[in-house]
C-alpha cells in the first residue's frame, strides 16, 4: 500500500474538502439570497430641506469631513476643484469603506444607501465642489436591515444542514457500509463459511481493502485447518480403534481357550497392540504439543555428528542387523551448532526409523554446511515414493504402502520430524533419488534462530 | 453351514475372527485387499459379506458399490473404524445392510451375523404376494413392484417393504422394521433403519413421499386416493 492510499490520509482530506465546500457554499448561498445594497435617490424632501443649506457658494466650499451641517447631518468627504487638500474624507468612515466614498463622490445624483450604521447620501454640488453626508440610520431603516441579516442567516444554516446530511450519506456509503459488509463476513466465518460476499471491497486499495483481504486469506485458513483437524481425528479415531478391535478379539479367545499356547499366542498380540497403541498416543501427544509451541527449548553447543553416531550405536543395541545398516558419511561437513539436542534428534531418528522400516538395504546419512545453515540428507535404497505422493509423506498417519499397513510404523515419524524442525527454525523436503530410493533433505540454521 | 467372505487386511484381527467364526460353524472366505474381496465376493455364492472400509487398494465403499452395480444382493455387513457417524451410515446408503463400528465384542459381531442370516430364508417362508397401495410384494419371486415398475432392492430393503406392505397402512414402529429386516432392536443414536427408508423412497418411480414417516412412531404407507 502506498501512502497515498492510506485511509487516514483520504479521510483527512475528504473532511477538508467537503467542510469547505459546505462553507463556502453556504456563504455563496447568503449572498445569493440576501438583497443586495442598492442606492437609491436621494428622496425629493430631504433634497429640498438640504437646498436651503447648500446654496451657499462660500459655505458649500467651507464644509470640510466632520462639520455638522444641520440636525444630524454631518459632512463625510469633500473634493475640491484644486488646493493643497483637494481630497478630504472622514477618518472613521474613510478606515472602512474608502473605495465607496471615492466612488459615491464621482456619482452622477445624488443617492444614498446605509453604510455600517449610519445613512451615507450625496453627491451635493456647487461649482466643481463636492461633498458626501452621513446621518444616523432611522429605526424603521434598522429593522429593515436586521430583517435581511435574518434571512441570510437561515439561509447559512439551511446550506449548512442540507451540506452536512451530504456528507454523512456520502460517509455512510463509503465508510459504514464497507465495515456493515466486513461484519455480516464475520459472522459468516465464524459459521464456518469459508466463501464471503465482500462484492468489490477486496479489490480497494486503502486499509478497508486490506482488512477485506486479510479477512478472506484467514476463511480460507480456517477452513484448510478445520478439514485437517478433522481428517486427523478421524484417522486418529482408526489408528486407536483398530488395535482396540484386536485386542477385544484376542482377549476373548484366550478366554475361551484351554490350549496353554494358543493362550501365549494370544497374549503376545495383546501386548504388541498394547505396545502399539501406546506408541500412537505418546506421538500424537508429542506432535500437537510441536504443534501448539508447548515444546521449551534448549538451547547449546551440540556436536552434529557425534549426534548422529551415538543414533547409530542405540539403533545398533536394539538390533545389531538393522542398526548396521546406517551408514555415516564421516568425511562430510558435519558442524557444531547451537540447538536443541533432544528435538534434533527427535528429528534425525524419525527420518531414520523410517527409511529403516520401509527398505531393506542400507541408509546413508551425510551432511553440508554452508554459511548461514547446514543440510542433512538421509538416503535409502528402495524404491521410492511415487512422485505426486511426496508431499503426502508428512501428513499425519499417510503411509507410502498402506498394505505394509502393520509391519510399517505407526505413520506419524515424517510430521513428527517435520514439526520439530519447524520449531529449530528449519525445513525437511524429500525428493526420490534420481539413480533410486528416496532423500529426505533436512536444513536447519546453524544458529538458534 | 452358512458361507461367509471377510474383507479386512487386517491379518491378525482377520485370522483371529476365523478362528470364532469357524467355532461358530461359518465357513469363512479371507481376503485382504478390495480388489481380491470383489473378485472373490462376484464369483462365489457367499451367505454374507464382512467388510472393512479401510482397505489397500479399492476401499470397502467402492467395492460395496460395484458389488451392487452388479446386481449381487448378497447381505453385507460394515466393519469399520472411522469414528465419523457420517462414514457409518455411508455405507448403508451404498447398500450396506448393516454395519457394526470397531471395536466390537465378538459377541456383537456373531449376533448381527445371525440375525442378518436368519433373516434371509425368512423370506422363503411366506410365499404368498402382498398388495397394497399400488405395491406388490412377491416374496417367492424376490420381487417387488411399485405402480407396475420393478424396484431394484437389497434383500434388507426389500423385507422393510414386505412389512410395510402386510402392514397395509397401518403405522409399523421402527424397531418392528428392524427386527424384521435387520434381526434385532434398534440400538440409540442408531439412524441405520432411516437410511433404508430413504434409499427405498430414492428407487421409487414417484412420490417417495407414499413411505410417511411418522415422527415417534414408524413408518406406514399411504394409500391415495
Amino acid at each position: 500500500m502506498r501512502w497515498y492510499h492510506s485511509l487516514s490520509l483520504r479521510l483527512l482530506l475528504l473532511f477538508w474538502v467537503l467542510l469547505f465546500t459546505v462553507a463556502s457554499s453556504g456563504y455563496v448561498l447568503a449572498l445569493w439570497f440576501s438583497k443586495p445594497i442598492e442606492p437609491e435617490p436621494v428622496p425629493a424632501a430631504v433634497q429640498a430641506s438640504l437646498a436651503p443649506l447648500l446654496s451657499d457658494v462660500e459655505t458649500f466650499r467651507s464644509l470640510t469631513p466632520g462639520r455638522l451641517l444641520a440636525g444630524d447631518y454631518r459632512v463625510a468627504a469633500s473634493l475640491a476643484p484644486s488646493g493643497q487638500e483637494r481630497l478630504q474624507l472622514d477618518r472613521g468612515l474613510a478606515m472602512n469603506h474608502r473605495t465607496i466614498l471615492m466612488r459615491q463622490l464621482e456619482a452622477e445624483r445624488p443617492e444614498q444607501f446605509p453604510l455600517g450604521n449610519r445613512m451615507l447620501l450625496g453627491p451635493f454640488e456647487q461649482q466643481d465642489y463636492r461633498i458626501l453626508l452621513t446621518r444616523p440610520i432611522t429605526p424603521g431603516e434598522r429593522e429593515e436591515q436586521v430583517l435581511t441579516e435574518k434571512q441570510t442567516q437561515r439561509v447559512q444554516t439551511l446550506a449548512l444542514m442540507v451540506g452536512s446530511l451530504g456528507i454523512a450519506i456520502l460517509l455512510g456509503a463509503w465508510l459504514v457500509m464497507p465495515l456493515r459488509r466486513l461484519t455480516l463476513a464475520m459472522r459468516e466465518i465464524a459459521k464456518g463459511s469459508e466463501k464471503l460476499d465482500l462484492k468489490r471491497l477486496p479489490k480497494r486499495n486503502d486499509e478497508l481493502g486490506e482488512l477485506a483481504r486479510a479477512l478472506e486469506t484467514t476463511a480460507h485458513d480456517l477452513a484448510v485447518s478445520r478439514d485437517a483437524q478433522r481428517r486427523l481425528l478421524s484417522d486418529v479415531s482408526h489408528e486407536l480403534r483398530s488395535p482396540l478391535a484386536r485386542m477385544q478379539v484376542a482377549l476373548m479367545l484366550s478366554h475361551d481357550n484351554d490350549n496353554h499356547e494358543e493362550q501365549e499366542n494370544h497374549m503376545a498380540q495383546l501386548g504388541r497392540d498394547l505396545e502399539r497403541l501406546s506408541t500412537i498416543i505418546e506421538r500424537i501427544l508429542s506432535l500437537s504439543r510441536l504443534e501448539n509451541g508447548l515444546v521449551k527449548l534448549q538451547r547449546e553447543k551440540v556436536d552434529t555428528r557425534a549426534l548422529v553416531e551415538v543414533l547409530s550405536k542405540d539403533l545398533r543395541y536394539v538390533d545389531a542387523t538393522e542398526g548396521s545398516r546406517l551408514h555415516i558419511d564421516t568425511d562430510s561437513d558435519w558442524p557444531v551448532t547451537e540447538s536443541d539436542p533432544e528435538l534434533l534428534r527427535l528429528v534425525i531418528e524419525n527420518l531414520v526409523r523410517n527409511a529403516l522400516q520401509y527398505t531393506d538395504d542400507r541408509i546413508e546419512i551425510s551432511c553440508q554446511t554452508s554459511a548461514n545453515d547446514y543440510t542433512m540428507v538421509i538416503r535409502d535404497h528402495g524404491s521410492g515414493v511415487p512422485e505426486d505422493q511426496l508431499s503426502q509423506l508428512f501428513t499425519p498417519f499417510y503411509r507410502a504402502d498402506p498394505s505394509r499397513n502393520h509391519k510399517a510404523g505407526v505413520g506419524l515419524g515424517m510430521a513428527l520430524s517435520l514439526r520439530a524442525a519447524a520449531v529449530l527454525g528449519g525445513t525437511v523436503t524429500a525428493r526420490n533419488h534420481p539413480d533410486g530410493g528416496l532423500e529426505v533433505s533436512v536444513n536447519l540454521p546453524l544458529t538458534g534462530a | 453351514m452358512s458361507k461367509l467372505l471377510l474383507v479386512d487386511d487386517d491379518a491378525e484381527l482377520s485370522s483371529m475372527l476365523e478362528q470364532i467364526l469357524t467355532k461358530e460353524g461359518f465357513q469363512l472366505t479371507l481376503a485382504a485387499d478390495g480388489e481380491t474381496g470383489l473378485e472373490r465376493a462376484l464369483s462365489g455364492s457367499y451367505d454374507l459379506i464382512l467388510l472393512d472400509v479401510m482397505l489397500p487398494g479399492i476401499d470397502g465403499f467402492q467395492l460395496l458399490q460395484r458389488l451392487r452395480q452388479q446386481a449381487r444382493n448378497t447381505p453385507v455387513l460394515m466393519l469399520t473404524a472411522r469414528g465419523d457417524d457420517d462414514d457409518r451410515v455411508a455405507g448403508l446408503e451404498l447398500g450396506a445392510d448393516d454395519y457394526l463400528p470397531k471395536p466390537f465384542y465378538p459377541k456383537e459381531l456373531i449376533a448381527r451375523v445371525k440375525a442378518l442370516l436368519r433373516r434371509t430364508p425368512a423370506t422363503s417362508v411366506r410365499q404368498e404376494a402382498t398388495e397394497f397401495a399400488g405395491f406388490v410384494v412377491d416374496p417367492a419371486n424376490n420381487k417387488a413392484t411399485c405402480e407396475g415398475v420393478e424396484l431394484e432392492l437389497t434383500p434388507t430393503e426389500f423385507d422393510i417393504l414386505r412389512t410395510l406392505v402386510r402392514g397395509a397402512g397401518e403405522v409399523i414402529s421402527k424397531d418392528q422394521l428392524s427386527i424384521a429386516a435387520l434381526g434385532r432392536s434398534l440400538a440409540p443414536f442408531d439412524r441405520s433403519l432411516d437410511v433404508h427408508i430413504s434409499n427405498i423412497r430414492k428407487k421409487l418411480p414417484t412420490d417417495p413421499e407414499r413411505i410417511q414417516t411418522v415422527r415417534g412412531r414408524g413408518y406406514r404407507i399411504l394409500q391415495f386416493a
